[in-house]
């Protein structure tokens, strides 16, 4: 009884305690918004997890926040990535908010442009900061600002630029004879995964399977696909796509060199030297890095025999969601501080995204050092010539698009229909998708 | 025959021995982990003792987090959600299982059919209410759809009906009051019910996330399970032994009012159980 | 004076029901009508035109052979997860109850540790521990000449593995809930039983299965209403559906239409089918199975 009467009142303390808990923290809250009234809060929506940039996202709003005079940023991790915070941000604009900037995925770049209030970057220079008219033009290569253009007009300004190289297992390399500076072509990369195989009874390749097709789209516009033309149709069913797809699955089914799981394990599979090479993005470079005990070098993303190598640029832009005029113009000036040359590389530093700027590689108070000191992000800063963009299918069913290329890749490393067949099926399906 | 009967119970138990080692593998798997470094995480797979144990990873998670304000977040979303979804789900148990009254079926019906509702229907809608209410990034707002629970009035309507009817109607003649009755002859007979309930929801809620994104921004309003979120990305990399910390202090409480309660727990469910 | 007391007793009713009734109308009960709107419309919830299509939302998912492929996926997780969560904990606990009963609290307590983890963290666990190549289980096997298949891309397989660390979840609790209702039932019955020499498997079904009836449907009903919210945990973070929709269930596939690809309208339709099917579901198990419970005291 006693026991029991002792236990229930210590339930009840703890019930109390946790109603008047929560009220304590409401008064400071409360003072923290006092103290920041005469500044503008914004937020800035981001996907960085801390093993992707989320700390660097930290520091440099802690940073800015310090700096500004008028604008105070809070910043909201969203997990899950582009997906994620699309959702959420489908939910705000359901309720008739908007953060003031996010971070949107390059799959994404049409269906934010038609579903979202955004404000266009030049607009934001024009109004909020007009003697920095150049800004944009003179900082950023035409190609790259293009990455975030569609037929609007300039949606965002790129930001997190992902390049997909190709790392090495240079132990397994030489274990089995081969060059240490790795495969020269998609053909090579076929022929050196077959003598691993041979050689030491490991997997040759893995190629980074996640919720999108990025990966498979870089080796078909490597052997001079296109995926959509010009009208926004749907063509890397022609002989070039297929062809290059069907090196890819030959080597899962044929030669069963290639290994086909899930991106989390065919990571670590590589990390922890079962398999010799693997095709991901540079983002994992400090993953890849920290985790493996062999010599671990990286290479640019390969081309086919006869074709230039393309690779389309991962990652995300920055747009300006903000409705009001005090929200744009905080925005800009926290975004502007995002673009500065110590901000940017601190940003490449902490994740191994390029930046998207010009000067930021070669600059002193820019990347220099951290290249020499990390020739892993050599191979994705020499080929940003290369870079086009991730196709982003046009209309209100793009996105369904990409779920089509998915779950084409699923039946064709399935070994469920082959190459040409699930290819052709995938575009007449994306072609009659509503517009 | 006892010599057959005592080799039956050894197959038994080898059975039951195996089934503790695919239960608890996972666990020791992810305590070990969380005391090794990244790069002992991917290169000794095998090994449950680290190498050399580091305690690096609860000491960023503790250092880089507002982890205090996180864990009473957690316990705060946990508890309010557990005694409310209890409190409610009781007395409408009570109510469809003690009372004939009009609609009575109806709503019995319309009640446990919201079991079936999948959270991708009522996620937008909820949030939209939340958010006029202006309970975003809110503690209160993780919280306040979730003040009852279907599968609570069920469960308890189920278990009220083992109480025999004569029960009540004799201390209706007694003149013991509803509330009376309620307190002393239906709820101890239905505590076991009401424990193993509890520690249903409150596992549930402590270990939620899909909705607490929605609604949380600012860290120091987070909950544990978006502070694993944290460490977890597919584009990154996933740093497995800082998550696996983060597990490890998310399953600490749970586990620790587990073994406190336990007695208390294993008692109710033996004295009468869930009949 | 008896019409009054029923007249008061049917306001305490009320009174007892209103507060969970309002919470339902608006949390629940009104986003499933909301929902039920949605799926006319062709809209992705944002945009500011809502296009009525009348039925083509269903037409269009009856006619989708993706929509029975998952149909079929939902049954058989329901199939796995019954027999993982429902039959086996129910053996589990009687054997333990009855057949041996040195250290019933210690199997108890430990069996019971994994129901604490969440999903989230389980299936990260999972996807290190079963790594094809090179997890813990993969190396032991390949010492003995076995190489793992590569379950998250083998349909049916996938099934299989998912529902495992579904359970690997569920199963402690279902356990210990079980285990109470079996040890419920009075032990001089089970030992005539044994004294007569009835097999065990008979004293299992004949009589441990029906004196423990309230329980066992109890446990019945939360495995599949709990499976397959549950189950959706490990898709999303492992699989998202895939192989080709080979692990994709009613309740994932609704959330991929519209979270994912944001159709709104088809997601809707989808929903109120699921939902239609369970509360059939539920009606069938008002209609029959209460009835045939054994409540003690009665």
């Amino acid at each position: 009884m006693n026991i029991r009467w002792t236990r229930m009142s210590l339930l009840s303390l703890l019930i109390a305690a946790v109603l008047i808990l929560p009220l304590a923290g409401c008064g400071s809250n409360g003072n923290a918004t006092g103290a920041a009234n005469k500044k503008t809060v914004i937020e800035y929506w981001h996907v960085n997890a801390q093993t992707q940039g989320g700390q660097a996202v930290d520091q440099l709003v802690k940073d800015f926040n310090a700096q500004s005079k008028d604008v105070k940023v809070i910043a909201k991790y969203n997990p899950d990535m582009y997906k994620g915070l699309m959702q959420n941000l489908q939910a705000e604009k359901a309720a008739g908010k908007t953060p003031a900037l996010v971070q949107v995925g390059w799959a994404y770049l049409d269906y934010f442009s038609n579903n979202f209030g955004y404000m266009d970057p030049n607009e934001a220079i024009n109004k909020f900061d007009p003697s920095d008219k150049n800004f944009l033009k003179d900082k950023f290569l035409p190609n790259i600002l293009d990455l975030a253009k569609t037929s609007k007009g300039q949606i965002g300004i790129p930001y997190s630029l992902s390049s997909p190289i190709l790392y090495l297992n240079k132990d397994i390399l030489k274990q089995a004879g081969l060059s240490e500076n790795g495969p020269k072509t998609w053909q090579q990369v076929q022929q050196f995964a077959k003598v691993i195989k041979d050689k030491t009874q490991k997997y040759g390749l893995y190629v980074q399977e996640p919720a999108d097709t990025w990966a498979q789209q870089s080796l078909m516009l490597s052997n001079g696909a296109q995926i959509i033309d010009k009208n926004g149709k749907a063509t890397f069913a022609s002989k070039e796509g297929i062809q290059a797809y069907q090196l890819y699955a030959d080597m899962v089914l044929k030669d069963k060199t290639a290994l086909h799981v899930p991106w989390d394990q065919g990571v670590t599979a590589f990390i922890n030297g079962n398999v010799g090479m693997l095709y991901t993005t540079v983002a994992q470079m400090s993953n890849v890095e920290k985790g493996a005990k062999f010599n671990v070098s990286a290479i640019p993303s390969p081309p086919f025999e006869g074709h230039p190598a393309k690779v389309p640029a991962g990652g995300s832009f920055l747009a300006i969601t903000a409705q009001t005029d005090a929200q744009q113009k905080a925005a800009w000036e926290f975004e502007k501080y995002l673009y500065s040359v110590p901000a940017m590389a601190t940003w490449t530093e902490a994740t191994g995204y390029v930046p998207p700027r010009k000067d930021v590689a070669d600059a002193k108070d820019g990347l220099k050092d951290f290249v020499a000191k990390n020739p892993m992000i050599k191979s994705a800063l020499d080929q940003m010539d290369k870079a086009v963009p991730w196709t982003s299918f046009p209309g209100n069913s793009g996105l369904q698009a990409e779920q089509a290329m998915i779950d084409t890749r699923d039946k064709i490393l399935g070994g469920q229909e082959p190459v040409a067949k699930a290819l052709k099926d995938a575009q007449t399906q994306i072609n009659q998708l509503e517009k | 025959m006892p010599a057959n009967k005592s080799r039956n119970a050894l197959l038994w138990h080898l059975l039951l021995l195996v089934f503790l080692i695919l239960a608890l593998f996972p666990i020791l798997f992810a305590v070990s982990n969380s005391f090794k470094t990244l790069s002992e995480s991917y290169n000794s797979m095998l090994s449950l003792i680290p190498g050399k144990p580091t305690f690096g990873n609860y000491v960023t998670i503790f250092t880089t987090l507002p982890m205090v304000n996180i864990i009473l977040n957690t316990f705060i979303i946990a508890t309010l959600v557990t005694v409310f979804k209890l409190v409610t789900s009781y007395f409408a148990a009570y109510a469809f299982t003690f009372f004939r009254f009009t609609g009575e079926k109806m709503f019995y019906f319309l009640f446990v059919a919201t079991i079936f509702v999948p959270f991708t229907v009522v996620m937008i809608p909820n949030y939209l209410i939340v958010s006029k209410i202006g309970l975003l990034d809110n503690i209160y707002g993780v919280v306040l759809p979730q003040l009852c629970d279907a599968t609570g009035i069920f469960l308890l309507t189920q278990t009220m009906r083992t109480i025999p009817k004569s029960l009540i109607e004799v201390s209706k003649l007694d003149n013991i009051g509803t509330l009376g009755i309620l307190r002393d002859i239906v709820f101890p007979l239905t505590r076991p019910a009401v424990v193993s309930i509890g520690i249903m929801f409150f596992i549930n809620s402590w270990n939620e996330y899909v909705w607490p994104t929605l609604i949380l921004k600012n860290q120091a309003n987070f909950t544990l399970p978006l502070v694993l979120q944290m460490f977890i990305s597919s584009e990154g990399g996933t740093n497995f032994p800082i998550a696996m910390s983060i597990s490890m202090v998310t399953m600490i409480i749970p586990l620790i009012l587990y073994i406190f309660f336990q007695r208390y727990i294993l008692n109710t469910f033996s004295q009468s159980g869930i009949k | 004076m008896e019409r009054v007391s029923i007249n008061r007793n049917k306001l305490i009713a009320y009174v007892f029901i209103i507060p969970s009734l309002v919470i339902f109308a608006v949390f629940l009960i009104w986003p499933v009508f909301y929902t039920f709107y949605l799926s006319f419309l062709n809209w992705n919830m944002i945009s500011p035109t809502k296009q009525f299509v009348g039925l083509n939302n269903y037409v269009s998912l009856f006619q989708d052979p993706i929509t029975y492929k998952i149909l079929i996926n939902t049954f058989i997780y329901l199939g796995i997860l019954l027999i993982l969560n429902c039959l086996l904990p129910y053996i589990l606990s009687f054997v333990l109850e009855y057949v041996i009963t040195k250290g019933k609290n210690f199997y108890k307590k430990v069996i019971f540790i994994p129901s604490i983890v969440s999903l989230v963290v389980g299936s990260m666990l999972y996807v290190w521990i079963l790594n094809p190549v090179s997890g813990p289980v993969a190396i032991i096997f390949k010492h003995m000449g076995i190489y793992l298949p590569i379950w998250s891309n083998t349909s049916g397989l996938v099934l299989v593995v998912l529902s495992l660390i579904t359970s690997w979840k569920v199963f402690g609790y279902n356990f210990i809930v079980l285990l109470a209702g079996v040890s419920n039932i009075p032990a001089g019955v089970i030992e005539a039983a044994k004294m007569d020499n009835v097999p065990l498997y008979r004293i299992f079904l004949q009589i441990v299965l029906p004196m423990s009836s309230a329980t066992g449907i109890y446990v019945f009903i939360m495995t599949i209403v709990q499976g397959l919210q549950y189950v959706f945990t490990p898709i999303n973070v492992i699989t998202q559906g895939g192989p080709n929709y080979a692990s994709s269930n009613l309740i994932y596939h609704s959330y991929q239409d519209a979270f994912v690809l944001y159709k709104t309208g088809e997601s809707a339709a989808l929903s109120t089918i699921t939902l239609l099917l369970f509360v059939c579901l539920l009606w069938l198990e008002f209609k029959f199975v209460e009835k045939k419970v054994y409540y003690a005291g009665k």
